[in-house]
C-alpha cells in the first residue's frame, strides 16, 4: 500500500486587511461608539485576537435606530427601480470581493475555506441578486391589497453564517423599502463590518444599512427600542421566546428563524452509499453549527448495521483542522462557550448509555476542537436526541415502518427541517406530506437557493427567509 | 300557550354540551332569559382534544369534499335565512340590516367554498432554484386555531373569523361573549353539514375567564383575536404565547387572499434531477 503524505494547502490571509479595531457603522459614517468600549475578536482556530470590536450601549443604538429613520425617508421615497440597482450594485461589488470575505469568515469564525469560499459567499451575493430583481416587482408579488414596508427593521443575526445570515435579512428588508439596524453575533462581526466598507463603496444612501457590534445586551436595547418597527432575529429558540415575549402588546412586526433538531430519515430503499454521503454533509457542514442540521438520524432497522459501518468508516475521512487549509472539512468549533455545551451534552449522551463513536484525528493544540462524533443505541428520551446540540454530533435511532418514522420525527417541539432517503418516489411524497418541518430535503440535505423559502414549524419560529415568501417577511399590507 | 324555549348549549365534538363547571351566564332576548355556557378551564382542555382529532380528520379531507361541506353550510343556512333573521332582530337589528347580514353571510361561504380547492396555487409556487433540484414551496394548514369573534352581534363577522382558517383546513374554536346565541345557534348548521366531528367547536362565556388558559395551551397552534382587546390583555396574551412561539393575530385581514395567510406554514421540498 502507497503510504501517501499529506500535503497541506493554505489559503493566504495576504487579501486581508484587518484593522485592529473597528466601530459601528451609522447614517453612513465609521463612528466611534457611545459606550467606547470594546472587546478582542479572536480566531476560534487559533485563539489568535484578531482585531477588536464595539459593545454598543443604549445612546449607540437610539443612533442607528435615528439614522435608519431618516434613512427610510429617503429609502421609501426612491423609486423602485433605483433601489433595485443599488442591490445590483451590491451583489457585484460583493462577488468582486468575495475571496477577501471568504478567507475573513473562515478566519473569524472557524469555517472551513471550502465552505466560506464555495458556499457562503456565493450564496451571499446570489441573494442580492435575487432579491433586487424582486424590489421593483413588489406589486406583482403577492395578489393582497397594498403591501408597504414595515420601516425600521432591527435585524440580530448568529454567528455560524455571519455573512450569509446578514444577507437573508438586508436584501429582502431592502428589496421591499425597509431600512436596517443589524446586529451581528459578538463572536463573528467582522464580515458584516466589510459589508458596510461595501455599502460605502456602492454609494448607499446614508441611514440605509446600520451596522452596530455588540453582545445579548445591545440585542435586547434592539428589540426594545420604541422606533423599531419589526424585529428579524435568527438564533435559539431560548433567545427568540424572550424576544416575543418582550414584543407582547407592542405593534412591532416580528420573524423568528430558531433552533432545530432535524430527522434524517433513511428507509430501507434508499440508495445507501448516497444516502451515507447525505447524511454525513447533513450534520458536519459546517461544523454540524447549521440550525437545520440533519442531527436525529432515523434508520430503519433492517439496514442499521450496513448502514452505521458505512457510515463510520465515511466519517472517518473527514479531515478535521485549519479552516484556511483547503483540504479541511471539519473546522473550528465557534467559540469556547459553545464547545463547552457540545461536551457536556455529548457527556451527558454518554452517562445517558448512548453508544459514543469518535473518528481518529489529531486535533491542534490551540483554538476550539470536536472530534466529529456518533451515537448509537439511544433513547428517544436522550437529551441528545432532544436537545439542539449545534455541533458535529450525531445522534441515531431506528424505525420499522414509515408512520412510526414520522411519528418519531415530529416528536420534538421543533419543526425546522427534515430529510427523506429512499428510491420510491410515491414514499418520499407521502413521507414529505406528513413532515411538520418547514424545509424537507429528499434524497439530498443542506440545500439553499436565495428563491427557496426557509423557515420553521412549531418552536423553530415563523415567516419565511427566501423566495417569493419571504417578501411577506418584510411587508405589511396598508389599511 | 306557552312558547318553548330553546337550551343554548357549546358545541364540542359534534356534540352540544353544557359547562362542565354548571356555569351560566344570562342574556335576555326579548323579555326571555337565556342561560348560556359560561366556559371553563376544562372546557377548553376538552375542545382543544377534540379540535387535535378534528384536525386530522378534516386536514386529511380532499379539498374537494372540502369545497362542498362548506357550500352545504351556505344551503343550510339559505333554508334557516328566516330564523337567522328574526333572532338577529331580537338581538335589536332591524329586519333590512338582518336580512342583509344573513345574505352577506351566505355569499361568504360560498366564496370561501369555491377557494378551497384553489388557495394551494395561489400561495405556493415552483422556485428557480440554480442547480438541478425541484424545488416548490406548498402550504400546510397550521393545526389547532382558538378565534375569539367580535362584539357585534351578526352571522356574518361570526362567520369571517371562521371560515379562512377553516377554509384551509385547520380545525377552530371559535369562542364568543357577546355574539354568542348567533354563534350557538349556527352551530346547528355545522352539525347539518357534514364536518368531521372537531373540526369546528363552538364555545361561549367570557374571555377574560379563559385567556390565560387559551394563550398558555401549548397544542393551540394560533389565536386569532377578532375583537380588540384592552392592551394588558393583548399583552398577556402574547407574553404567555411566547412560552410555545405559538402565533397570535390582533385583528388579523379578513380581506381576500390575506385572509388565509396567517393560518398556512410553508412547506419547500427539494429533490435533486439526475437519470
Amino acid at each position: 500500500m502507497v503510504n501517501w503524505q499529506y500535503s497541506e494547502s493554505i489559503e493566504s490571509r495576504e487579501i486581508l486587511d484587518i484593522k485592529s479595531k473597528y466601530t459601528n457603522y451609522i447614517g453612513g459614517k465609521f463612528v466611534e461608539p457611545n459606550s467606547k468600549k470594546y472587546i478582542d475578536t479572536i480566531s476560534p482556530s487559533t485563539e489568535e485576537v484578531l482585531s477588536q470590536i464595539a459593545i454598543s450601549n443604549q445612546n449607540d443604538v437610539n443612533k442607528a435606530v435615528k439614522a435608519a429613520k431618516s434613512g427610510f425617508e429617503i429609502w421609501s421615497s426612491l423609486a423602485p427601480y433605483e433601489r433595485s440597482k443599488y442591490l445590483f450594485k451590491l451583489a457585484r461589488l460583493i462577488q468582486e470581493r468575495s475571496r477577501e470575505f471568504a478567507v475573513l469568515e473562515s478566519l473569524d469564525g472557524g469555517k472551513p475555506i471550502k465552505e466560506s469560499r464555495d458556499f457562503d459567499i456565493p450564496q451571499v451575493a446570489a441573494n442580492f441578486f435575487y432579491f433586487a430583481g424582486w424590489a421593483d416587482k413588489i406589486d406583482l408579488s403577492w395578489s393582497t391589497k397594498g403591501l408597504k414596508p414595515h420601516g425600521v427593521v432591527g435585524q440580530i443575526i448568529p454567528w455560524n453564517f455571519p455573512l450569509l445570515m446578514l444577507a437573508w435579512k438586508v436584501a429582502p428588508a431592502l428589496a421591499t423599502g425597509n431600512t436596517v439596524v443589524l446586529k451581528p453575533a459578538e463572536t463573528t462581526s467582522l464580515t458584516a463590518l466589510l459589508f458596510a466598507e461595501i455599502c460605502d463603496q456602492a454609494g448607499l444612501p446614508n441611514g440605509v444599512v446600520n451596522i452596530i457590534t455588540g453582545d445579548g445586551t445591545t440585542g435586547s436595547l434592539i428589540v426594545n427600542h420604541q422606533d423599531i418597527n419589526k424585529i428579524a432575529f435568527t438564533g435559539s429558540t431560548q433567545v427568540g421566546k424572550l424576544i416575543q415575549k418582550s414584543l407582547a402588546g407592542r405593534e412591532v412586526g416580528l420573524t423568528l428563524e430558531l433552533g432545530g433538531k432535524a430527522a434524517n430519515i433513511v428507509y430501507e430503499d434508499a440508495a445507501i452509499d448516497q444516502a451515507v454521503e447525505g447524511v454525513v454533509n447533513g450534520i458536519f457542514f459546517n461544523q454540524g453549527h447549521v440550525c437545520c442540521a440533519g442531527s436525529r438520524l432515523l434508520i430503519q432497522e433492517s439496514v442499521h448495521d450496513q448502514f452505521i459501518s458505512k457510515l463510520e468508516k465515511r466519517m472517518q475521512a473527514l479531515r478535521v483542522g485549519n479552516p484556511l487549509d483547503k483540504n479541511t472539512d471539519i473546522g473550528a468549533i465557534n467559540s469556547k462557550e459553545q464547545l463547552n455545551k457540545i461536551t457536556n451534552l455529548v457527556d451527558e449522551g454518554v452517562a445517558d448509555g448512548g453508544n459514543i463513536f469518535q473518528t481518529e484525528c489529531e486535533l491542534p493544540g490551540n483554538g476550539f476542537w470536536f472530534k466529529p462524533t456518533l451515537f448509537t443505541d439511544v433513547q428517544p428520551s436522550y437529551s441528545i436526541a432532544r436537545e439542539e446540540i449545534f455541533g458535529p454530533v450525531l445522534t441515531t435511532l431506528t424505525f420499522r415502518t414509515p408512520d412510526e418514522a414520522v411519528e418519531i420525527a415530529n416528536n420534538t417541539e421543533y419543526g425546522l427541517s427534515a430529510g427523506v432517503w429512499t428510491e420510491k418516489g410515491s414514499k418520499i411524497l407521502w413521507t414529505a406530506d406528513r413532515l411538520e418541518a418547514g424545509v424537507v430535503w429528499a434524497n439530498t440535505f443542506n440545500k439553499f437557493d436565495p428563491a427557496s423559502p426557509f423557515g420553521g414549524y412549531k418552536e423553530s419560529g415563523f415567516g419565511r427567509e427566501g423566495g417569493r415568501h419571504g417578501l411577506l417577511s418584510y411587508l405589511k399590507e396598508s389599511s | 300557550m306557552i312558547e318553548i324555549k330553546k337550551t343554548y348549549k357549546n358545541y364540542v365534538g359534534g356534540k352540544y354540551v353544557r359547562s362542565e363547571s354548571g356555569k351560566t351566564y344570562t342574556k335576555e332576548l326579548k323579555n326571555e332569559f337565556y342561560e348560556l355556557p359560561l366556559t371553563s378551564k376544562k372546557d377548553i382542555r376538552d375542545a382543544v382534544t377534540s379540535s387535535k382529532d378534528g384536525f386530522k380528520k378534516w386536514s386529511s379531507t380532499t379539498p374537494y369534499l372540502r369545497m362542498q361541506i362548506l357550500y352545504r353550510l351556505s344551503e343550510m343556512i339559505e333554508g334557516n335565512k328566516e330564523s337567522y333573521v328574526e333572532l338577529l332582530m331580537h338581538h335589536g337589528l332591524t329586519k333590512q340590516k338582518a336580512n342583509k347580514d344573513i345574505d352577506k353571510s351566505i355569499q361568504n361561504i360560498v366564496w370561501f367554498a369555491g377557494l378551497a380547492d384553489k388557495w394551494e396555487q395561489l400561495a405556493g409556487n415552483l422556485n428557480p432554484v440554480s442547480e438541478e433540484y425541484f424545488n416548490i414551496s406548498h402550504q400546510n394548514p397550521i393545526g389547532v386555531v382558538f378565534s375569539l369573534s367580535g362584539s357585534n352581534v351578526s352571522l356574518n363577522e361570526l362567520l369571517m373569523s371562521i371560515l379562512p382558517s377553516l377554509t384551509v383546513g385547520c380545525s377552530v374554536i371559535s369562542y364568543s361573549e357577546e355574539n354568542s346565541v348567533v354563534a350557538l345557534k349556527f352551530a346547528e348548521d355545522i352539525n347539518n353539514s357534514d364536518f368531521p366531528s372537531g373540526s369546528l367547536n363552538i364555545l361561549s362565556g367570557k374571555f377574560e375567564n379563559i385567556l390565560n388558559d387559551v394563550s398558555k395551551h401549548v397544542e393551540i397552534n394560533l389565536v386569532a383575536l377578532h375583537k380588540e382587546l384592552d392592551n394588558d390583555g393583548l399583552k398577556s396574551i402574547e407574553e404567555n404565547a411566547s412560552e410555545s412561539v405559538k402565533r397570535v393575530f390582533s385583528q388579523p385581514s379578513i380581506e381576500g387572499l390575506s385572509s388565509i395567510l396567517p393560518y398556512l406554514e410553508t412547506k419547500t421540498v427539494w429533490h435533486p434531477k439526475g437519470t
